[in-house]
């Protein structure tokens, strides 16, 4: 029994650095992906859009 | 506000009210032995007050559909007047007990007014009745006009609304009669918290319908926050309060969970109530409202995002920091604290977007108080994430942890983070929301934000010295290599900065009393402009309105 | 019906956002916690560890009523004036039957992992009805009505009962006899009192905690919960001595 606790936390503290690293490095490479620039922007500036109501 | 239900929502909401009525009479029934039934009652008295209110208006005549043609802000307005009025109320319990630190009979002898039992009705005040009415109210706002849809129907919104209120007043009331699972912010006892997790079921639905009907391709990103927000807060409540009650007609129930499971269960809950309840909805609320009052768009989107999912999967692993050096295995302890470290990345660079957005708006800043307010939450939150990384490193947590220090960090954040964009956006709002031109009085907003500013650096301050004080004095042997202070030593060391603390209280209580007058008025007070009629706030107006006023 | 296939995509992202957001957020906590509940493997157990009397149980949830825990710590960590200021730091079996933990987070008043028998009673009921009394300088609020309640124990049974279900090993003869127990411990010299000693074991504290045997208050609850933090088992004490040995 005392191997499947060791290897919890094996998996714990290896899985979570990686976990860590992938999921920054997924993150980034979305954020600035070239062609989401245009999306972006359009969406900071989609607030300002003035529109009188819901539309529907 | 019962006119502009249509009768079929009308009877809805009386069946609904009923329905808690019931809960509430069978509440007293079975808890008529125990403190369950006087809650009992209050449930039962809110379901039947609501049915009366309901009723009194049931005949009026039904609402034309030009309704539909704007957005449905009146469940945002009830909880921004909510918010206040718990803002109040958690700020002068939060001074009373930092008063009863420096002079503890003002309990006045009885019960309910002890330390250990006001203590937590000041954490729930401020957080979940003000913070979390708040953030109903501004992410309901923000999610209509980020979507262009409107809420869903007309029921729901009011159930999330009155439903939170009646959680919160169970859970403040409860500890005062003493029913309190011990759980730091996490103290209301198992009915309450099923109350909780229907309403909260209620609030993720109403968000989600909008949000799929959606006229913009892209999901604004406060909708982001506010979601992630509703969900982990959903996951975080359910888990940490599993436990089983004594019986149906008690109160008191026990914790599924013991010792070091409980121990990170618990932070792994408190860190993340931290991270999801004060951090991301009120970033939600900073990306929506700072944009909209500077009149310009957030300096990076990019960042934004980035952020957000950083915060998202960095604060789940960082509780063990609260547990340093203790009896949870150490592995545990360092992946907190690596997690904690890099925390500061996505915390940083929603701080860093405060600023800039800001950069290059610097006169407005200037003038208008709101925008201050909004500004300097800003850099609080820069400040606070900045210690709160630093403290969860294991050696600095030795000296800071059971201190002061951790008083001072936490009301660095809530004072200056959540309590500074919490009022900028209510300022920003209640313009915008019942249509007036501009606050009452900016004089007093102005008045308001220097309060509340000198009021958060006396208290940080004089919690940061007297933590710092405490820690070393804790730690200190004299030559013969014995402890150089007793306990007693140290708390009467802690006197004077308790004494500094109260005041800096003081200062932000009435600060919040001015605000809550400063919205009340301008609420009563008719606008003297009448074309206001437009659902979306105008930036440009509103803020060179604030800005002609403050000249 | 393109209108329905724009509907349909546009939900399913918001869908899509919400599943994003939880998948992600959930991981941390279970990799981190899940662990945790096989711990029991790798750390020593206490064979010596004793159960809450019914009397010390009803002191605890006083202790969590009043908000004690607000300004005690019940931890000691691993650092040495910890452990010169309370005694040997805590291990986790010592709070493995605490339903919830009571570790604390805040040091408004000193630590009370190992205050059992530290004090006598008299000075805790003292204390207790008026810290000033005993500390001029303490901060600490009164809780004089403790002495003047009387003791809810008639559903100490259920207590114990629900205790059970969540995992603490109290045995049928235990839950049948809590109210009687409970009486029986602060009143050494009752026909009872053998029965407590029998079934909670020979180190339970039997003695009028507030100094009056014919009255159950909640402050003979409270006393009796106070003199037993630390004492439920003397793992801590031995694991010191080994650490000693070894070095
Ligand atoms: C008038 C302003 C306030 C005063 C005078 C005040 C005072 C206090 C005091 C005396 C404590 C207990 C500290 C201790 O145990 O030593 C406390 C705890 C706390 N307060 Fe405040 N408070 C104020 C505003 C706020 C606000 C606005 C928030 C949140 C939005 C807040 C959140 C908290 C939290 C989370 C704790 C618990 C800290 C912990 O357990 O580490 N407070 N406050
Ligand atoms: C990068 C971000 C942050 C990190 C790494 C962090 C870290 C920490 C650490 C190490 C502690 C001390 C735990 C202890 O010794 O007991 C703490 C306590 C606390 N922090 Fe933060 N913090 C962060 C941001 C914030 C923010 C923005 C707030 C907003 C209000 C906040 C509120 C609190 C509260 C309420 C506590 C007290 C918990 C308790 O003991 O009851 N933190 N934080």
């Amino acid at each position: 029994m005392i191997v499947e606790h060791a290897l919890l936390v094996g998996i714990s503290k290896s899985f979570g650095l990686f976990y860590l690293i992938a999921l920054s490095v997924a993150v980034v490479i979305y954020a600035m992906w070239p062609s989401n620039k245009k999306r972006f922007d359009d969406a900071a500036q989609s607030i300002f859009r003035d529109e009188a109501g819901p539309w529907r | 506000m019962i006119a502009q239900l249509t009768l079929i929502e009308r009877q809805y909401a009386i069946m609904i009210s009923a329905a808690v009525a019931v809960c509430g009479a069978l509440m007293i029934l079975v808890g008529r032995d125990d403190a369950m039934g006087i809650h009992g009652a209050l449930v039962f008295l809110a379901g039947i007050l609501t049915i009366f209110r309901i009723g009194e208006s049931y005949f009026a005549p039904a609402p034309s559909d030009e309704r539909l043609a704007h957005y449905y802000d009146d469940p945002s307005k009830v909880a921004i007047v909510l918010a206040m009025i718990w803002a109040v109320v958690g700020l002068a319990v939060g001074d009373w007990v930092a008063w009863q630190l420096v002079e503890p009979d003002l309990t006045f002898g009885v019960a309910w007014s002890s330390f250990g039992r006001l203590r937590p009705v000041h954490t729930t005040s401020v957080i979940f009745g003000f913070g979390g009415n708040a953030l109903i109210a501004t992410s309901l706002y923000v999610l209509q006009r980020t979507s262009r849809a409107r809420l869903p129907d007309q029921v729901s919104p009011w159930f999330v609304v009155y439903g939170y209120n009646l959680f919160c007043l169970l859970a403040v009331t409860g500890y005062m009669m003493g029913i309190t699972q011990s759980k730091e912010y996490a103290e209301p006892e198992w009915y309450t918290d099923l109350w909780l997790v229907v309403v909260w079921v209620v609030y993720f639905l109403v968000y989600l319908r909008p949000l799929a009907r959606r006229k913009e391709p892209h999901i604004y990103v406060s909708n982001w926050y506010y979601m992630a927000f509703i969900l982990v807060v959903a996951i975080l409540h359910i888990v940490n309060n599993l436990a089983v009650p004594v019986s149906l007609g008690h109160a008191k129930s026990y914790s599924a969970f013991s010792g070091v499971q409980d121990a990170m269960t618990q932070w792994w809950y408190g860190h993340n109530a931290v991270a999801f309840f004060l951090t991301a909805g009120f970033l939600g609320m900073m990306y929506y409202f700072l944009p909209m009052r500077a009149g310009r768009p957030i300096f990076s989107y990019r960042m934004s995002i980035i952020s957000f999912w950083g915060i998202t999967f960095f604060y789940m692993w960082a509780g063990s920091h609260h547990l340093h050096y203790t009896a949870l295995p150490q592995w545990v302890q360092t992946l907190g604290m690596t997690f904690s470290l890099m925390l500061l990345i996505p915390s940083w660079a929603s701080a860093g977007n405060v600023l800039l957005t800001l950069n290059g708006a610097w006169d407005k800043v200037r003038d208008d108080a709101t925008l201050r307010f909004m500004m300097v939450a800003g850099v609080f939150y820069g400040l606070t994430t900045l210690e709160g990384s630093f403290m969860a490193i294991r050696s600095v947590n030795s000296l800071s942890h059971y201190t002061d220090w951790t008083i001072g960090h936490v009301h660095a954040g809530a004072l200056g983070w959540v309590a500074m964009i919490t009022f900028g956006s209510i300022y920003a709002t209640v313009p915008w929301l019942w249509k007036r031109e501009q606050m009452y009085s900016p004089k007093l907003v102005e008045a308001h934000f220097w309060l509340a500013l000198a009021g958060t650096v006396i208290y940080v301050f004089a919690m940061w010295n007297s933590g710092i004080v405490q820690g070393l004095m804790w730690r200190t042997y004299n030559e013969s290599g014995t402890l150089a202070f007793s306990f007693i030593d140290t708390l009467v060391a802690m006197h004077p900065y308790y004494i500094a603390r109260a005041v800096g209280g003081l200062l932000f209580l009435i600060g919040g009393c001015v605000g809550a007058y400063n919205i009340w008025m301008t609420i009563k007070v008719p606008s003297a402009v009448t074309d206001l009629a437009a659902d979306v706030p105008q930036p440009a107006v509103v803020g060179s309105g604030a800005l002609r006023a403050a000249e | 019906m393109s209108f329905f296939g724009l509907h349909y995509r546009l939900e399913s992202k918001a869908i899509g956002l919400t599943l994003g957001i939880i998948v992600v957020a959930s991981i941390g906590g279970l990799v981190e916690i899940a662990p945790l509940f096989t711990i029991h493997q790798t750390v020593e157990d206490a064979p010596d560890m004793r159960l809450y009397t019914p009397l010390e149980l009803a002191g605890r949830n006083i202790y969590i009523r009043e908000g004690c825990y607000a300004c005690h710590s019940q931890m000691i960590r691993t650092l040495r004036d910890e452990v010169d200021r309370y005694g040997p730091y805590s291990l986790a079996v010592e709070s493995k039957y605490d339903h919830p933990m009571l570790w604390g987070s805040k040091r408004t008043g000193p630590d009370l992992a190992r205050v059992g028998e530290k004090y006598s009673d008299q000075w805790h009921v003292a204390h207790l009805n008026n810290p000033r009394d005993v500390v001029p300088v303490s901060v600490m609020p009164a809780y004089g009505w403790l002495l003047m309640t009387e003791l809810r124990i008639d559903d100490l049974g259920l207590h114990l009962k629900a205790q059970r279900a969540v995992g603490v090993p109290y045995t049928e003869e235990m839950i049948a006899n809590a109210a009687l127990d409970a009486y029986a411990q602060s009143n050494p010299d009752s026909s009872l009192a053998d029965g407590v000693t029998k079934r909670y074991g020979k180190a339970t504290t039997m003695r009028a905690f507030d100094g009056r045997p014919s009255y159950l208050t909640e402050m003979d609850a409270l006393v009796a919960y106070l003199q037993v933090l630390g004492r439920l088992t003397d793992a801590a004490h031995k694991s010191v001595a080994q650490a000693g040995a070894g070095q």
